[in-house]
């Protein structure tokens, strides 16, 4: 053979045997075992659940979702982080999102999120609770704020016009009450936790003034916390049964029953409360901002790349997949098909013509206002969810009436905060 | 002199040896953390020696959930020990052997219910407003409501009621195969003195059941050491701090709101200091 024509032998060799690896390599699968997610249930999950060969497909592993409640969840994710991280993604919140990112028990997810997915398609509000130190943490499952849900018809019998202020609230509320009806004014969430009963609390809190810290000095012992406190009580005497002890399933639970006549609470109760699926009252509700100054609590849960689990890149990648895919704009849209309001992130669905034809003007108009009062009402600090749960059992403790003293319990609070303070 | 066998100590060691693995190891870490101020967060830390345990006699919640742990041995001990002993003889007295077995299939199922399941229905159960257990206080008063989670006075005695729910019934089953496997010469004896039926248990089988019942006795206040799941479920240690026993705030403060797991081990290791000195005593005077 030539020499010319064996060089051209060996270069079409070369080339096809690259050709060749190049395809491979398109080809390779991103994951090399299923991806194991620590959750708390969401139905965007459950319904994630049933695409599971759609993510075989494209990433050639399937995936598993580990449930627990909310308060069990985080425990739990906090345990498995810092000691044998057995999870490959979890599920973060608001409150630990700080926690996990100084401890370094997350990764930067921006790194491993493919930008077809367009992350910067998910609402503003999210994206910003998503962020910690300049850095994204988390793709959103779900978010927003607070609105105020009415029983239309309870208040027209009863003659009174939705609550506008909080001063109005307070008014009407006790009005309302009918144990002898089954009707409660209003349901509150009593059991301990930062984003259980005292997430609840915060709104009064701030609309008095309340701040959590003056630099770095705890400012949170003051007349506002106070006054909130009394209030938050007040209010209880006509909150629901079970919700002394409850959170958002008992509170949402008793208002959907049909046996509250106004609540504020998390967005995605509008709509559960407008699904015949899950409400008994549909077509019986109003929407409102929460009444003024009560802000609303801004807050977003989402997914969130585990470091120990995924030691190397690949694994990263991997997770960084599922979570694009998990939160993409197919599978939000699958979603609002199946009617799940509160999983609902991203603004091309949120202004879609579908989303309008499925809710209604006047929830819509309802969160564009509602949007304008959202607020951080929390510290943001990895401290926080140590703080915030601990202002939890001594809010339980006044809520049940294990201990009377509010200014006592503030007063607890500020010795724990200095300690945590000098860590 | 006849040369001993070393069989014995070749299947008796390794046994040993491992046994002692699988115990000392755990403890003597965890008494070593709590010489520690190792936390979650944060990968440093140093010796602090018995600071933990310092703290933790002024620290309220650590004494209330040492009073709490207290009176949920007590209440649930005794209350079990009274159910079986009261339905045991009962059963021994009025049921035939047939309605008996018919019984004890029944008085099981309770425990055979994993803790975390019972713990969730009676938890509905309890439920102010749809709860079966709830509904007899509902009907007597014309709709008044009754929560007993959430008040400090009765969410104690309404967890206690599952434990006892599970294990009294089935101590009860224990208490009548026990009655039934003795002679029964004594109590005939009895009845031809004409002792009442309360007297002949009182005086005659009881006492004769005397070492199986405190064994009983003893296997129940180990299993009552071990409620966190129940607690965990049923009220989370509240309304308040209520039912926080000592494991729950151990947990509480490990893992779930501050993640001082040394701190938390110093509970463990008081828990196991105070629960080895107590039953020590307590089988010593029973033995006596």
């Amino acid at each position: 053979m030539k020499p010319v024509r064996l060089a051209a032998c060996l270069g079409a060799a070369f080339m096809l045997s690259t050709t060749v690896s190049t395809i491979a390599l398109a080809q390779a699968p991103v994951c090399s075992a299923p991806v194991k997610v620590l959750a708390q249930p969401r139905d965007g999950l459950t319904l994630l659940e049933d695409s599971k060969d759609e993510f075989q497909k494209l990433s050639g592993a399937s995936f598993q979702i580990d449930y627990l409640n909310e308060n069990d969840r985080r425990a739990k994710s906090r345990a498995d982080a810092s000691t044998v991280g057995n999870y490959n993604v979890y599920y973060v919140d608001e409150a630990n999102v700080a926690l996990f990112a100084s401890s370094k028990w997350i990764v930067p997810l921006t790194d491993y999120y493919p930008a077809d997915y367009d992350y910067a398609d998910f609402d503003p509000g999210r994206q910003k609770v998503a962020t910690y130190d300049g850095k994204v943490w988390f793709a959103p499952l779900t978010g927003g704020g607070d609105l105020m849900v009415y029983r239309k018809d309870i208040l027209e019998a009863a003659g009174i016009q939705p609550p506008k202020t909080l001063d109005e609230l307070i008014a009407d509320v006790p009005k309302l009450t009918n144990p002898d009806k089954g009707i409660y004014g209003i349901a509150l969430r009593g059991a301990r936790g930062s984003g259980a009963n005292v997430w609840r609390w915060m709104p009064f809190f701030k609309a008095y003034g309340g701040q959590w810290f003056d630099g770095d000095k705890p400012a949170f012992n003051s007349d506002a916390a106070v006054k909130a406190t009394e209030t938050y009580l007040k209010l209880f005497k006509d909150s629901a049964p079970g919700t002394q002890t409850g959170s958002w399933d008992e509170s949402t639970g008793a208002f959907l029953s049909g046996q509250v006549a106004i609540l504020v609470e998390s967005t995605p109760l509008s709509g559960m409360a407008v699904d015949p699926k899950t409400s008994q009252v549909v077509g019986k509700i109003g929407f409102l901002p929460p009444p003024a100054p009560l802000t609303g609590g801004g807050y977003g849960h989402g997914l969130a790349i585990a470091a120990k689990a995924n030691a190397d890149d690949a694994s990263k990648k991997c997770a960084g997949l599922f979570i694009a895919w998990a939160t993409s704009k197919e599978n939000e849209k699958r979603r609002l098909d199946a009617h799940q309001f509160g999983e609902l992130n991203r603004t091309s669905i949120l202004s879609s013509k579908e989303f309008a034809d499925i809710y209604g003007a006047d929830l819509g108009q309802a969160l564009a206002e509602t949007g304008k009062v959202t607020a951080v009402n929390f510290w943001q600090d990895p401290r926080w969810p140590d703080l915030g749960d601990r202002w939890g059992i001594i809010l339980e403790e006044l809520v049940t009436g294990t201990r009377t003293d509010i200014k006592g319990g503030l007063t607890e609070l500020e010795a724990y905060a200095n300690e945590l303070m000098k860590k | 002199m006849p040369r001993r066998s070393s069989l014995p100590v070749t299947f008796v060691v390794p046994t040993l040896v491992i046994l002692l693995i699988l115990s000392m190891v755990p403890t003597l870490y965890a008494i070593v953390i709590a010489l520690q101020n190792r936390e979650l967060s944060s990968t440093a830390y140093s010796y602090v020696w018995f600071s933990n345990f310092v703290d933790l006699f002024f620290d309220r919640r650590f004494l209330n959930a040492v009073w709490v742990s207290v009176k949920w041995e007590v209440v649930t001990v005794v209350a079990t020990m009274a159910v079986a002993i009261g339905l045991g003889v009962l059963m021994f007295e009025v049921a035939s052997p047939r309605l008996r077995n018919i019984y004890c299939l029944l008085f099981i199922i309770p425990v055979l219910l994993p803790r975390v399941s019972a713990a969730f229905v009676w938890k509905f159960a309890y439920h102010p407003l749809y709860g079966i257990a709830t509904y007899p206080y509902r009907l007597l008063t014309g709709g008044l409501i009754f929560d007993p989670l959430s008040k400090p006075a009765t969410a104690l005695f309404a967890v206690a009621s599952v434990d006892v729910w599970q294990w009294g019934l089935f101590f009860a089953v224990i208490v009548l195969k026990l009655l039934e496997t003795l002679p029964p010469q004594p109590i005939e004896a009895a009845r031809l003195d004409h002792a009442r039926r309360w007297q002949i248990h009182a005086y005659v089988t009881l006492p004769m059941l005397k070492a199986p019942l405190i064994s009983l006795m003893f296997v129940k206040m180990i299993e009552s050491l071990r409620s966190f799941d129940l607690i965990y479920v049923m009220t989370r240690g509240g309304p308040g701090v209520a039912t926080e026993t000592l494991d729950m705030y151990a947990f509480s403060q490990g893992f779930i709101e501050s993640g001082k797991v040394s701190y938390a081990s110093a509970m463990a290791v008081l828990m196991m200091i105070a629960t080895v000195i107590t039953f020590t005593m307590l089988w010593k005077r029973v033995q006596a």
